[in-house]
């Protein structure tokens, strides 16, 4: 699957699936509290229950398909596991696993450090499962209309909503430009290659500068004066729903307290 | 007269002379196109009818009243006077079609319960009301023009600016945002100016043309009276519509006894080709056709 054709349907989940219609406010909530017990947890079960959970609720209510749910995972696990192998093999005090003997050096695996690579690798990826859970049930205008309510500071918002309409536009102008170059033999080549993405990179810049200038003028013409105002029409955050998420992540602080010493770290 | 350009010049900083001393009026309810090649000057001129541009020499006047350049003046100007771009993703800047409609009415100080009413009932007039809870970047270049004049409509102008509305359509799509335009314009008595280089679509649309070359205004007057001289639309390097050129060509190199006043549009050349045939009856029944041309 092309980059952008993930982005996009990621983008079409988030407005299609069974909880987009949901309260915004119910999602981020459950989604960032799982994310930070997950992350700041001392215990590997926490993480585990997290991503099993989350996986469910995507796979279950929210009927992502399976393969494309594998598919978004698959990228960020492949870049996590290196970093936890390296985690693993570099980090760690204390008493050693292994040690290889070079001419030069003693290289020592630590148990701690393989303690701490798999315990990375699970927060990591109880995480990865709750910003997917947000970005796959809940459409960017959502996220920005609750961020707005919760007062985070206009100009950020304002900014992310811009930015995160014009990157679709940029990703098919680039798109374009990198065809017509392949077209003309722009690849062939590993140094033509790099001059290539130069050119297009610079381009693309400069085209990001006249679109930003051009939209200032499309919004002037419609009355536009420094504030972006958008329609708030969601529904309301269910009691029940809000009091299952408190008494979830209760759950999970305490079975990080349950399971703190048969734990890994 | 609802706008009048008085001795309007535009040169933009780099020096070069985009509008030359243009002088030209028109009133309310009236659709207009100003057609000149690509570079001619079209959009820059569009640019100063709603103080997008300042002119850097001339005056525009709105209802017989000098533009003011404020920006309280402009923001009443823009909620009367509204522009659409030639590329829609220069509009749709919001991530619905909903929240890009209710933008406008947004910024005009209406409150929440009236716009929702107010986006609802334009994208179901521009056929979009399905498509409200969905991202720009999901639909189709028609789709999004559609949007971008619902963005547009949904502020209530009196007169509508449009900057080649329907470059890089498909036949149909085009056929239906004329129609459109043209409903307005009769339903609402909505003023339209549109610059095109689409000759094709101009008899069908206006009533009045000018004429733009270089920067200057070459002529004006109706299609009838413009497309009939064709020494001067070859000089502007522009062309008669497809079918006027049939009849033209017919005319001088068959000697075929074509009325003097070519025909612009289908309906008007089958008229003419059944009054040929010596068939007028038939061409009285054949009534207005305009409408259903193009599509």
């Amino acid at each position: 699957m092309a980059h952008s054709e993930l982005y996009a349907q990621i983008d079409r989940y988030a407005y299609i699936n069974p909880l987009a219609k949901t309260s915004p406010v119910t999602k981020m909530l459950f989604a960032l509290s799982a994310l930070i017990i997950s992350v700041s947890s001392p215990s590997p079960v926490v993480p585990i229950i997290v991503f099993a959970a989350t996986t469910i609720l995507l796979l279950r209510l929210a009927k992502i398909p399976v393969h494309f749910y594998l598919d978004m995972l698959a990228y960020p696990t492949v870049m996590l596991a290196l970093s936890c192998l390296i985690i693993a093999l570099f980090f760690g005090t204390g008493e050693p696993l292994t040690q290889i003997a070079f001419p030069w050096f003693m290289w020592t695996i630590f148990k701690s450090g393989i303690a701490l690579s798999v315990a990375t690798f699970l927060r990591v990826e109880g995480a990865l499962s709750c910003l997917f859970f947000l970005v796959l049930t809940t459409s960017i205008t959502d996220i920005f209309i609750t961020l707005r309510r919760a007062r985070v500071p206009k100009v950020l918002v304002e900014m992310a909503l811009l930015i995160y309409r014009y990157i679709f536009v940029f990703i098919e102008v680039a798109e374009k430009m990198n065809t017509a170059q392949k077209l003309r033999l722009g690849h062939s080549g590993w140094m033509r290659r790099i001059r290539s993405l130069a050119l297009l990179s610079g381009n693309l810049f400069i085209r990001t500068l006249e679109q930003g200038e051009r939209t200032l003028t499309a919004m002037n013409a419609r009355g536009y004066d420094g504030n972006i105002r958008v329609l708030e029409d969601q529904p309301p955050a269910k009691k029940t729903a809000l009091a299952g998420i408190i008494i979830f992540d209760i759950m999970l602080v305490l079975a990080a307290y349950l399971t703190l010493n048969t734990g890994v770290l | 007269m609802l706008f009048r350009l008085e001795n309007l010049s535009h040169q933009y900083s780099d020096g070069t002379l985009a509008l030359d001393n243009v002088s030209l009026s028109f009133a309310k309810g009236e659709r207009i196109a100003i057609l000149g090649t690509n570079g001619s000057g079209k959009t820059t001129l569009l640019h100063h009818l709603n103080g997008i541009l300042k002119p850097t020499a001339g005056k525009v006047y709105f209802e017989d009243k000098p533009l003011e350049y404020d920006s309280k003046s402009l923001l009443d100007l823009r909620r009367r006077v509204g522009f659409i771009f030639q590329d829609p993703n220069d509009q749709l800047f919001a991530p619905t079609v909903k929240q890009d409609v209710a933008f406008g009415p947004l910024n005009l100080g209406q409150p929440a319960d009236q716009v929702k009413k107010l986006v609802d009932e334009t994208l179901r007039l521009v056929g979009m009301a399905e498509y409200a809870d969905k991202p720009p970047h999901f639909l189709s270049l028609g789709q999004k023009k559609r949007v971008a004049l619902a963005g547009v409509l949904a502020m209530q102008p009196e007169v509508l600016i449009m900057d080649e509305p329907t470059s890089n359509l498909d036949p149909r799509a085009a056929s239906e945002i004329l129609h459109l335009l043209l409903h307005l314009n009769k339903e609402y008595g909505l003023t339209l100016i549109l610059a095109t280089h689409d000759v094709d679509m101009v008899p069908l649309f206006a009533k009045k043309l000018f004429i733009l070359s270089k920067g200057k205004l070459v002529t004006e007057g109706s299609p009838k009276e413009l497309f009939s001289n064709a020494d001067l639309i070859r000089d502007v390097n522009l062309r008669s519509p497809r079918i006027t050129h049939l009849f033209e060509v017919l005319k001088k190199e068959n000697n075929l006894p074509v009325n003097s006043q070519l025909p612009l549009t289908i309906s008007e050349a089958r008229k003419e080709i059944l009054r040929l045939l010596n068939l007028e009856d038939a061409a009285k029944d054949g009534g207005e056709g305009e409408s259903h041309e193009r599509s």
